[in-house]
Parts: structure tokens; sequence; C-alpha cells
């Protein structure tokens, strides 16, 4: 049985609606839902908080169904994006706050403890106005943890940090959740953050869950163009021009490419290419297949560089570091080759083949 | 910036005028007249009766269209701004009208709740100029606190009335210490209603602006500058008081 089911949850605000949402979480599962503003997340967790009493549908936690229940006795702790620490406290007794309602003895050592995974042991006394973003942060985990919530919901714990400080508010969060082996739901627009923490992730669009699955496939296998649109995955149309035991080689407008997935010869089907999958060379080795491409556009941002190529009438992502970059000296214009390993193109969706314009097969060097 | 500057010289001015005029020695000597001093005790007594009255109205009412939705939330809430925008002379005589010879105004006095030409009718006619203005503060007042650290304190295992006294209560002190002092400001200084529900009797339901009116009318300007004087002062003692507070907190 698993530890959190969300059945077919509606609600309908009317800025904001959930229909007809199903998830389900094991003990110690991460998730990480993602979406546009407006898709609905930030309800979803209200009405598992018990905020909002929800139009259709059923919570259960623990075995227990908990659909109605009074938010103070669900255990289930939040973390949000403001982090609503109570300003009239110093960060002791925010802390603390939880802990009073549960324990009579052991409070102080247990706040302390708690603000010494957290590195806050040195802000005990200060008030929550004197503090920086990321020290707000730690104090608002260090309460919602200091009850060991069974479930803890996080509202864009980490979009108010710096870069730096949010890297490490992630390591800490992973150490202190993966402690307590506490069940997380935790909302982001950062992918990072689903990379690093995230063992599940959903999508989120419109108040419909599109895509739910471990975060691997959610972003290597998106489910719809939106999915793969918001995981910033390649997600190209094309017909299985062979198959080969459990791989194909499809066509898609004006090339062919391998895939590591079987699929029935004819068929249209969606491949999904992960940007930083996606290796650009100025000269293809003699023994790999290539794709030759124009690069469009080179975008630097902080952590690496987007590339914008074409392959005849095809549009592709690529993240390429920085570094690789430079070395290769690419530029808007120049005729380069994409390597593409089979194993990273997955075929995502399939249907009866519609229309398939003239193809060429990958150049093998 | 000039014209604010205008209307603060004039505005001191006026309060200047109403300290240069009259002989000292004859306002000391009216502030201890019979008459001068029921008035004052009774300003004062059914000011801070109405203003408590207020407070424990205002928040609940604040608190609930801050925070809730329930039919027809937008006419409730006209209703009660209604009198901010009436004259006081026209809600003293609706006041007039709702406790006078009707079923829920017999009903009161059989409780001992007379309010027509009473001191008790004092108190009620504060009550009802005051509140408008202490629901809007407190409104106000709950509208800036970020329900999210209420939805974080029941998450944390306190109920929705713990909550309210250990959350919201303490993150709304300014904003009650706010709404204490305008309500008492407004009780204290409210003439038009007090006069029409409670009456301009003298020495029975006598406040300082009804002192105020009744002696400009005989024509004794000394003791009716010496309430003018009397009103002013208590009103910046009010506003000290809560500056004072206000940085405290």
């Amino acid at each position: 049985m698993s530890f959190l089911r969300i059945e077919d949850l509606h609600l309908n605000l009317g800025e904001f609606r959930l229909d007809g949402i199903d998830l389900e979480l094991e003990k110690g599962d991460y998730l990480c839902i993602i979406g546009p503003t407006g898709a609905g997340k930030t309800i979803l967790l209200e009405s598992v908080i018990g905020f909002w009493a929800p139009d259709r549908g059923r919570i259960f936690l623990d075995g227990t169904e908990i659909t109605h229940a009074r938010p103070e006795r669900r255990h289930i702790g939040i973390v949000y994006q403001s982090y609503a620490l109570l300003p009239h406290f110093t960060v002791f007794q925010n802390i603390a706050y939880g802990l009073k309602k549960r324990q009579k003895s052991g409070i102080e050592s247990a706040v302390r403890q708690m603000a010494e995974s957290l590195n806050i042991d040195h802000l005990l006394q200060r008030k929550p106005a004197t503090l920086s973003g990321g020290e707000q942060q730690r104090v608002a985990l260090a309460r919602a943890l200091a009850v060991k919530p069974a479930l803890l919901l996080m509202d864009e714990p980490f979009s108010a940090l710096d870069p730096r400080t949010r890297h490490r508010a992630r390591e800490l969060m992973r150490k202190a959740v993966q402690g307590q082996e506490t069940t997380v739901i935790h909302i982001t627009h950062d992918l990072d953050d689903v990379w690093t923490l995230a063992d599940k992730a959903a999508v989120f669009h419109d108040g419909r869950c599109r895509q739910f699955g471990p975060a691997d496939e959610v972003l290597d296998r998106p489910a719809d163009p939106f999915v793969a649109d918001f995981v910033g995955t390649n997600l190209l149309e094309g017909a299985v021009l062979e198959r080969n035991g459990d791989r194909s080689l499809v066509g898609v407008n004006g090339f062919a490419i391998y895939s590591r997935d079987g699929a029935e010869v004819g068929k249209s089907v969606q491949l999904a290419i992960r940007p930083e999958n996606i290796r650009i060379i100025r000269t293809p080795p003699a023994d790999s297949d290539c794709l030759a491409v124009t690069i469009e556009s080179v975008a630097r941002e902080a952590k690496a560089c987007v590339l914008q190529v074409r392959a005849s009438e095809t549009c592709l992502s690529v993240v390429a570091a920085h570094q690789t970059v430079q070395r290769l000296d690419l530029h808007p214009g120049d005729q380069v080759y994409a390597r593409i390993e089979k194993e990273n193109v997955c075929i995502v969706g399939s249907g009866e083949i519609t229309q398939l314009s003239g193809f060429m097969l990958p150049r093998k060097g | 910036m000039t014209l604010s500057l205008v209307v603060t010289v004039l505005l001191v001015l006026a309060m200047g005028s109403l300290l240069a005029v009259p002989d000292f020695a004859d306002v000391w000597e009216n502030l201890w007249s019979d008459e001068m001093r029921f008035s004052l005790r009774l300003s004062l007594i059914s000011a801070f009766l109405s203003a408590a009255l207020v407070i424990s109205f205002s928040l609940p009412i604040g608190y609930t269209l801050s925070r809730f939705s329930f039919p027809f939330k937008g006419l409730v809430k006209a209703i009660i701004d209604l009198p901010v925008a009436f004259p006081e002379l026209v809600l003293g005589l609706c006041l007039l009208l709702l406790f006078g010879k009707t079923v829920l105004g017999d009903w009161l006095a059989a409780v001992g709740l007379n309010f027509v030409f009473t001191q008790k009718g004092v108190v009620a006619a504060q009550f009802f100029t005051a509140l408008p203005y202490a629901s809007r503060i407190m409104k106000s007042t709950f509208d800036y606190i970020d329900p999210k650290t209420e939805f974080v304190s029941r998450s944390l295992g306190y109920s929705m009335f713990e909550t309210f006294w250990h959350v919201t209560l303490p993150m709304a002190r300014n904003g009650i210490l706010a709404a204490s002092v305008i309500a008492f400001a407004r009780c204290i200084g409210t003439f038009g209603t007090v006069l029409i529900l409670a009456g301009g009797s003298y020495m029975k339901t006598e406040v300082l602006p009804t002192t105020l009116y009744l002696n400009i009318s005989y024509g004794n300007m000394g003791m009716a500058l010496t309430s003018g004087i009397v009103l002013m002062v208590v009103s910046f003692v009010a506003i000290y008081v809560f500056e004072k507070t206000e940085a405290a907190l």
C-alpha cells in the first residue's frame, strides 16, 4: 500500500483548480512537482495539508483517509517560499513552536540538535527579520523537520536564494530528509532541484498532472510536447524505418536517427533527446553515426551554453560546456556534427504513420 | 509640498487659537466646575468602555472579513462601513428609531439596556460611530498578515483558535493599538450621534462635546473653550501614547 495516495482530486478556486489529480508515493520518496505558474501546484499542497477541502476525490496518508481531517491532526509539515517565520518569535522559539505542542520535555535539546544539523545554532536568539534569505530558509526547514512530520511539503523553498546558497541549501535538504527518511513533495521551477533531489517527478499544467513517474523517466521520456518543452527535452516527430531487435531507425524530416527502443516499422513516433546528451563535434569519428547540423544560435548561460542547431528542417537544443564552445570555437552559421548515441534517444509516443518527408541516413564517418 | 505646508500651518494656527484666546485663570476655574468634572468623567468612562467594546467587536469582524468567504460578504462589508459616510446626526436618528419604541427597544429596556436619553445611550452612540473605523483598520491589519504563517501554525499542531491567539493576535498588535487609539478618539469626540440618541441633558448625559455645544449656545465662551482645550489635550495624549507604545512594540 502506498504511503501517500491521492485519488481523483478535484478543487475549483476560480483562478486556480485541480482537475482529477492522481498521485502515489512510497515512504521516503522525494517528489518534485514542476509546471508553469497557475498550474495548481500550490493548491495541491494546500489540499494535502488540509487548508482547502477538495470538491471531489480522496487523500490517504499511511493507510488512513485524511481528506477531511483538520490540518493540525494530519502531521504534515510545510515550508513556503516566503518561509512564513513568526516575526515576534526568536529563531529558537520558531523551531520550538511545533515541538511545544507535541512534547513537554527535551524541547531545548531537540531544537539545538536540529539547529546544529542545519548550521543555524549560532542564530537561535535572533529574530527572523535580522536573518538573510538562506538563514530564514534553514530556520523554516528546521521548524518543519523538528516535529518529524510524516510528510513534508515544500513550495519553492529555494527560489528566493542566490545560486550559491541554493546549491548549499539543496545539500542540506538532502542530508536532512535522508536522515529522517521523510517523504517530500517539493514544488519547484528549477530543473536542478529535480536533477539533484527528486526520485519522482510530476509535471502540472492547467490543473492537471500531465506526467508523473520516476524523475529520470519524466526528463528522458516526456509524455507529450508540453512536458518535453517544460523539461527542456527535444521532441521530434518521425516514422520507424527499420527495426533491429530492440532498437529502431526512425526517419525525421530530412534525416534518420537510431533509437534504443524498438517500434513497429511504419509507425509514426515521437523521439525524445535530452539536450545534454547531444555532443557537438567539428570532425565526426570514423566509427560513429553523426548528424550534419548548422548552428543557429549560441546562448551563454551561467552553467553552460545553449545552442540551437538545425538538421534539415528540424531544430534541436543542445547544451554544451562553456569550455567546449570555446575550444571548438562555435559560432552561429557554423556547419558542425551532432553526435547522438542511440542509448540517449527514446521513443515516447507512437501512432499510425501520417506523413514521411524525404530523409537521409545518418552520416557514417 | 507647498500646499501641505499651507494646510499644516493653518491647522497649527487653528489649534493655537484655541489656546491663545482664553484667560487661563478662567480655564483653570472652569476645569474644576461641577459641570466640567461631570462631563470629563462621563466622557472618559464612556469612551474607554465604548472603545473596549469597539475593539472586542472589530477584532472578529475584521478577521472574518479578511479571512473568510461567505455569501453577501460585499454587502455585509458595505453595511458595516456605511456609518463612516453617514452624518452623525442621521446615524443617531437611526439608532433612536431602532432603540426607541420598537420590539427590540422594548426588549432591551426590559433587560436593563435602555439606550434612549440615558448614559448607556452615550456608550451605544459612541460604539456605533467608532465601530466602522476600527473594523476597517482591523481588516487591513489582518489582510497585511500573511495567512501562510497561520497555515504553518495549523500544520504544526495548533487549532484555529490557538493559531489566532499565538500567531495572528501578536502579529496584529500594532493594528489593534492603532484601532484602539482611533476608536477612543472617535468615541470621546462623538457629538451628533450622542446628542440624538442620549440627548444633551445637563449633567446627565453631558459629555465634553455636548458641554462645548451647550455652553456656546448659552454664550458661555469660557466653558466652551475649556471643553475644547480638554478635548484637544485628551486627543494629543492618546496620539502620544500610541506613538510611544508603537515604538516600544
